[in-house]
């Protein structure tokens, strides 16, 4: 394989069977169609160089910028082809929610607005959206704005008319599956593909899935939110049905632990919402002799979505605890070992102590840049934790005094440090805040 | 008819004994006429005691200032004014409620000024010692002459702050996340003028730290502002100023709704009729801001968002262990190791739960012949529970008076709140509402937890209708006692008489 550009390697994606053993569907051949596999890994690489590549191809000048409304995987494929073409990208969006994206896309050079949230106290005057204002700041004709406009633009179901709808036919031999089933957000890849399916066989059935009203599912829409998007047409779909966001985590455990395919949460969303629908005409199917195929789009690949796991299945990503661990010492135990000391006595240790005990602030730089007591150092708490898993980092002749703002945090380190063994840790008591009430001096670095 | 499409409260104790003793609630309707809101003070306390354990678990120190402007009883009012002067303060905005407040037992130490202030209202806040939260140099310069003209003492003072979209943070090129503009506060990058004019007037203001208040329910913009602030403040303490308070307003939000499938059920059904593919939700098929282009729904709904799964100290909470966009750790890790108090200025949310507003239904018919809807008219109007000025969608609570028997067949039916007003446009509400069975006239509808800007905001006395009265009810054994809002103390029982005891 040999390209000139990176855009020739869009498209032509695997078409991969899912082990029956997994699925556990008798009758029916489930395939997944791999569009993780694009070059810039999602479903979205086509769209987006089918609706950019006029606008790019033409901007010469290498002025202009372009814009869409996408929190992922169509500003990602827009940065880097926008990028190509020495053009600038910029996405708006308020569906920002999963932070690689984000970095990811400020990464490829990007610009990211975020749209406001919601008023909270109502404006009956406030008559439009921020996505008016949006579509007025386009249309303004000062603007050098592209925009791709994705969930209104008919090249965005074109791209997967030519592409992804074929390819399926062709790798099924020249047939259609019975069933194809996508999510959906901008309603393209659903759209184009069922058109081609259809051409091929009427009676394939299509299912749409979106994500449960108050969950959410990066990428794709709500079953209110597929309302406001032009490309959709309710009659494209057979049946509409929503999935939770942690179904599709479901199936993403399932299709990257046990098909080796490393899947997003759309493609686990679809895979499940598959699964589930399927085994009822699996059911009626035992016995018949017949056999039926159906297929559904893997969008994207996993990485980009750690956080969004982390954030709802903390055990799936579960750290075990290395090392010694403040931690891992509990607040009673954090009472019982620690040794305390009340703002007069510590001023009075700092005067007269021999040797004089070391002060270490764990609250941030920035806090401690502020306003700190004289003479002390600054290791913020995370940095610490680090530090005590290699060992103590202070010699035991050295008296410490560990100090944060309430005196709570410090009472656990200086309960992990005499674990250690060191001799003579202190927590300052009621902590800066004690300080500062007592009247006992800070200084401004 | 398509099943019923409720949106029924949510309604927490004692809110929900008091809606079980209808013959208590008929009694005072029959003896103080409709409308009438009924205010449980007791309720306001435990919120803000809430909002309290949110400060207690991230050790921080600071007041719960009540947003005044969300109701204007005298009840709730004093019985915070009883809470632990250090934790509870009140936020008013504007002359009268600075009275209101100081005749209710609030002292000046405890008053926050806020909003638009003319000359009477910087001169009591300056005379009675409240902090003035500043909306611009230009009101910092007017304070100052009459802190001069009339020799009084040095008044605390906070800034609003505003803009924080365009401060240059340290958060790097690539992401603007842009805010609702908002009419109040300085801008952040015209801080420069209102520090020095700080600097100038010394002698007549004490500068104790900065405030914003955010009128957005993303809690993302709110972090961000919190942080900026903490950032000025840093600033203000290199120039040689010691700034200690940081005020981030309100708007914590209250959940109406008790069911979230309710909800779900019914914005969906509104964009189904809106689209046309279901019977119309509303009056003449309002959509509530959404409309129909070519198939597809634009627009927003302005409609408060009615459910929520975090609400008032739990949103707090939420905002405070979120992580901040430029130096990372939470506002609530940024607020202690800078050693800023924080204060809080809720309305809505302080009162949620607080208030209920009575409305007796005066004639119910048939809306047309097939519809088989009903128009309701009660003895209120759009004015005295302005629930559509607030977006605010749920249902009224039945409550039958005693004896009389059912009307209809007893089953669920959609009707139109109609007002007392002889307008047209005079309805409690735009919506169709179910009700469990048919109304007769007589029967009261309770709107719960109208406690929060929709009881008396927007009342008034046109076409010579009675505004409602109000009433503080306190729970005795097993049963109610009321007084009149004004004859509300938190020293003795309600309904007894301060010198009994
Ligand atoms: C991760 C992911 N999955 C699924 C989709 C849905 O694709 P389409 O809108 O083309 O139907 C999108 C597009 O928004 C996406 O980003």
């Amino acid at each position: 394989m040999r390209y000139d550009s990176i855009t020739e390697a869009i498209g032509n994606t695997p078409l991969v069977r899912i082990d029956p053993a997994v699925h556990g569907l008798r009758n029916i051949d489930l395939y997944a169609k791999l569009e993780m596999l694009n070059p810039f890994g999602s479903v979205k690489d086509r769209p987006a160089w089918h609706m950019a590549r006029p606008h790019l191809e033409a901007a010469t000048s290498g002025d202009g910028t372009v814009v869409e409304l996408s929190s992922g995987n169509t500003a990602k494929a827009l940065a880097l082809l926008a990028g190509m073409h020495g053009v600038k990208f910029k996405s708006v969006t308020n569906r920002m929610r999963v932070p690689e994206i984000k970095e990811l896309l400020l990464l490829l050079g990007a610009e990211i607005e975020e749209l406001p949230g919601r008023s909270e106290c109502l404006d009956p005057t406030d008559t439009d959206d921020p996505l008016t204002h949006f579509h007025r700041a386009l249309a303004d004709p000062g603007s050098t704005y592209l925009h791709t406009d994705q969930y209104f633009n008919p090249r965005n179901v074109e791209a997967h008319a030519e592409g992804t709808g074929p390819e399926i036919v062709k790798d099924l031999d020249g047939r259609a599956p019975d069933w194809f089933i996508a999510c959906v957000g901008t309603a393209g890849s659903s759209t184009g593909v069922a058109r081609v399916l259809r051409e091929h066989d009427p009676r394939v059935r299509v299912l749409g899935l979106v994500a449960h009203k108050s969950d959410f599912i990066p990428g794709i829409r709500t079953i209110d939110e597929v309302h406001q998007v032009g490309l959709f047409d309710p009659a494209t779909y057979d049946t509409i049905e929503s999935v939770t966001s942690d179904e599709a985590i479901d199936g993403m455990i399932t299709l990257i632990r046990r098909c080796g395919l490393l899947s997003g949460p759309t493609g686990g969303a679809a895979y499940q919402g598959a699964v589930r629908q399927l085994r009822y005409a699996d059911e009626e199917l035992d016995g018949t002799g017949q056999r039926r195929t159906a297929v559904f789009i893997v969008c994207d690949r996993a990485e980009s979505y750690l956080s969004y796991v982390r954030q709802r299945r903390p055990e799936l990503l579960g750290r075990t605890g290395r090392g010694r661990s403040a931690a891992a010492v509990t607040d009673a135990e954090a009472r019982a070992e620690a040794r305390v000391i009340e703002v007069d006595d510590a001023r009075r240790w700092f005067a007269e102590g021999d040797p004089r005990p070391l002060v270490v602030d764990l609250r941030s730089p920035h806090a401690y840049a502020a306003l700190h007591i004289e003479g002390s150092l600054n290791i913020v708490d995370e940095v610490f934790e680090e530090l005590l898993r290699g060992g103590l980092p202070f010699s035991k002749r050295t008296p410490v005094l560990l100090a944060c703002p309430v005196g709570e945090k410090s009472l656990r380190y200086a309960a992990a440090l005499s674990r250690m063994g060191h001799p003579d840790v202190r927590s300052l008591a009621g902590g800066i805040v004690a300080w500062r009430d007592a009247g006992a001096p800070l200084v401004r670095e | 008819m398509d099943a019923p499409l409720y949106l029924r409260p949510r309604v927490e104790p004692p809110l929900d004994a008091l809606l079980t003793d209808r013959h208590f609630l008929h009694s005072l309707v029959d003896a103080l006429g409709s409308p009438l809101n009924v205010l449980l003070p007791e309720a306001v306390a435990k919120n803000a005691a809430s909002f309290r354990t949110v400060y207690d678990r991230h050790h921080l120190t600071g007041r719960v200032y009540f947003a005044h402007k969300a109701n204007r009883s005298s009840a709730l009012l004093r019985r915070l004014a009883a809470e632990d002067p250090a934790a509870v303060g009140v936020d008013v905005a504007s002359v009268e409620e600075l009275r209101h407040a100081l005749g209710c037992g609030f002292t000046g130490d405890r008053i926050m000024a806020t909003g638009a202030k003319d000359a009477a209202f910087l001169w009591l806040a300056a005379r009675v010692g409240a902090t003035v939260n500043l909306d611009s140099p230009g009101e910092l310069e007017r304070l100052s002459g009459l802190v001069r003209a009339h020799g009084l003492g040095r008044v605390d003072v906070l800034v609003r702050l505003s803009g924080f979209e365009y401060a240059s943070g340290r958060e790097g090129a690539g992401t603007r996340l842009l805010s609702r503009r908002s009419r109040f506060g300085t801008p952040l990058r015209d801080t420069e003028a209102l520090l020095s004019a700080l600097e100038r007037n010394a002698e007549t203001v004490e500068f104790v730290g900065a405030a914003y208040h955010l009128d957005t329910t993303g809690l993302e913009e709110k972090a961000r502002a919190l942080e900026q602030c903490v950032l000025f403040m840093d600033e203000c303490r290199a120039r040689g100023l010691s700034p200690r308070s940081l005020d981030i307003g309100g708007g914590f939000g209250v959940g109406y709704v008790a069911e979230a499938e309710e909800w779900e059920r019914w914005t969906t059904a509104l964009t189904e009729a809106v689209l046309g593919v279901r019977p119309p939700l509303t009056w003449r098929g309002h959509g509530y801001g959404l409309r129909n282009e070519g198939g597809t729904v634009r627009g927003a709904a302005a409609l408060y968002a009615a459910h929520r799964p975090t609400a008032g100290p739990g949103y707090l909470d939420e905002l405070l262990s979120l992580p901040a966009p430029v130096l990372g750790r939470p506002p609530a890790t940024l607020l202690l190791e800078h050693l800023h108090d924080l204060h809080i200025e809720p309305g809505r949310s302080l009162v949620d739960q607080c208030g209920l507003s009575l409305a007796r239904v005066l004639d119910v018919r048939p809306a047309d012949p097939d519809s088989g809807q009903y128009l309701v008219h009660l003895a209120m109007n759009a004015g005295d529970m302005s629930l559509e000025e607030h977006g605010v969608l749920v249902d009224p609570v039945l409550l039958p008076r005693g004896g009389t028997t059912a009307a209809g067949d007893g089953k669920p039916v959609g009707v139109h709140l109609m007002g007392n007003l002889c307008l047209e446009g005079d309805l409690i509400t735009r919506r169709l509402v179910y009700l469990p069975r048919l109304p007769v006239a007589g029967d009261l509808l309770a709107f719960v937890n109208t406690a929060g800007y929709a009881m008396d905001f927007h009342a008034h006395r046109a076409q010579r209708q009675p505004v409602a009265r109000t009433v503080a009810v306190e729970r005795r054994g097993e049963s109610w006692n009321w007084c009149p809002d004004e004859d509300y103390w938190p020293i003795t029982p309600v309904g007894e008489q301060p010198d009994e005891v």
